[in-house]
């Protein structure tokens, strides 16, 4: 119960993470300094 | 149902990582950190998902990712020349095939730790690859802290995903793993942009330090109790109400004593006792044969040259009753004893040159974090310094206090090629080059369209 407890959330966090990143255009080129 | 679960999960990196290639790197952190193919027993369990992971992320750096910032550092040259070494005493050891056993996944951590910093081109980037290795590890560390505060744990019985003792799934090594990540969950719950500051992540940063915390209680590491107290130290550094936060740390320290479990605070006393206790007085007896195993060997006798030693420990154990005191002697011999220590794992294993070049290779990343966090603490404390110069220096300053408290835990645990601190090593060199590139006039950027740029600083 605890180890399904603790992937689900660790897991969960890292996949919206990942989508999070995806959708950032910052990602792959860094925006233009100031 | 879990089988799936961490199955479908990292294909939906890998599918994600064909829009952005970058994900495939993170993938790769994740699946060598966590290893789910360990905790899975059947999909994940039946394919190479490390190695299709590590294609993948170089493939598609290769294919699809642009290379004109990416830079080739003095460390990284450091970490192939040990690298080309390793491979080289792997080919002369006296013990060859336990030797191809570990040669087998070192030199996939050494060149991941060498490729990692070339993929690290954005401050996102940075960021993710930190925030990645601090979920990940903290997948491990959250079911530990909670067995842990539920059942106390104990030596060689905190039970996390899986029944196995190698990797971070090992109790010293995950006890000083989760210690040397406090600074970096620190750092992204201030400063992180992909969960933005905030109270939800702050409860949740402020759970997972605890989380890391009870590891040492649970696992009864010693190392890992050490690896507090260096941390405790360190913090004082950076900390903006020095005497709030050492009272803080008394009071606390002071509460949570009685709420330990005795087994924990008696197996902390062998500290201090050493003598008395075989464990500890068989490490100095490893040692101090691998001093004169050097004297022999000065290029090292390759990965598990340990397994030639027999030792011959005495221990003494005091015993006071009224005013007298009971020595007891006992005489305990043993034979291949692992280093305990990756300092003398180096020496032993890789001889001296070997030391030398790893020793260099850390001493260089604490220089390196010193001088940005020296560099761009004054820039961040200049009139006008706007948000984007405000988290640089303590990154750097989090990654140099996680490699303290792990060059402290490696004194007591053979993780000289621990996977999760080369991913430390490769965070530092990303972070060491596009500062560096921060400082370049665009101007003066030298103009690539697909291939890597040396850089000439290390």
């Amino acid at each position: 119960m605890v180890d399904l407890f603790a992937l689900a959330l660790s897991h969960a966090l890292l996949a919206l993470a990942a989508w999070r990143l995806v959708l950032r255009g910052d990602l792959d080129r860094d925006p233009p300094r100031g | 149902m879990v089988d799936l679960a961490l199955f479908l999960f990292v294909m939906a990196l890998l599918a994600l990582a064909l829009k952005r290639p970058f994900l495939a790197v993170l993938a790769y952190l994740y699946v060598d950190i966590v290893a789910p193919q360990k905790i899975s027993w059947h999909l994940l369990a039946s394919i190479p998902i490390s190695l299709i992971t590590f294609l993948a992320a170089f493939g598609l750096w290769l294919v699809a990712d642009d290379k004109a910032d990416s830079r080739f550092t003095l460390r990284q040259g450091l970490l192939a020349v040990l690298l080309c070494y390793v491979g080289a005493t792997t080919l002369t050891a006296d013990f060859p095939a336990e030797a191809a056993d570990k040669w087998a996944w070192v030199w996939k951590a050494l060149v991941f730790a060498i490729f990692l910093p070339l993929t690290l081109r954005t401050r996102l980037r940075i960021e993710a690859a930190a925030l990645f290795m601090v979920l990940s590890a903290g997948s491990i560390a959250i079911t530990g802290g909670i067995k842990t505060a539920l059942t106390g744990g104990g030596y060689n019985a905190l039970y996390f995903f899986v029944q196995d003792n190698s990797g971070l799934y090992e109790g010293s090594i995950i006890s000083c793993v989760a210690i040397a990540i406090i600074p970096l969950i620190l750092w992204l719950a201030r400063y992180g942009t992909i969960y933005p500051r905030g109270p939800l992540v702050r409860v949740f940063a402020m759970a997972l330090i605890f989380a890391c915390l009870l590891i040492p209680v649970g696992t009864q590491a010693r190392t890992g109790l050490l690896c507090i107290g260096l941390l405790g130290v360190l913090m004082l550094r950076t900390v903006r109400h020095r005497s709030l936060y050492v009272g803080g740390a008394v009071v606390l320290a002071l509460v949570a004593v009685p709420f330990l479990p005795a087994s924990f605070t008696k197996r902390m006393n062998t500290i201090e006792n050493h003598q008395a206790d075989q464990s500890a007085s068989t490490r100095i007896a490893v040692w101090k044969w691998t001093l004169d195993y050097v004297k022999d060997h000065p290029l090292g006798g390759g990965f598990d040259a340990y397994r030639s030693n027999k030792l011959t420990i005495e221990t003494r154990d005091a015993e006071t009753s009224g005013s007298t005191t009971d020595i007891e002697t006992r005489t305990v011999t043993d034979q291949a004893r692992a280093y305990h220590s990756s300092y003398f794992e180096m020496l032993g294993e890789q001889g001296w040159p070997g030391l030398a070049l790893w020793l260099w290779l850390q001493a260089s990343g604490l220089w390196q974090m010193e001088r940005l966090r020296s560099r761009w603490s004054k820039r961040a404390a200049a009139e006008g310094a706007g948000p984007e110069l405000q988290w640089q220096a303590p990154l750097a300053n989090a990654l140099q206090q996680a490699q303290l408290v792990y060059l402290l835990g490696a004194a007591f645990v053979g993780i000289a090629f621990q996977p999760f601190i080369l991913m430390l090593i490769g965070l530092q060199c990303g972070l060491w080059s596009y500062l560096k590139r921060w400082d370049e006039p665009v101007a003066a950027r030298p103009v690539t369209v697909r291939g890597v740029v040396p850089a000439s600083a290390g």
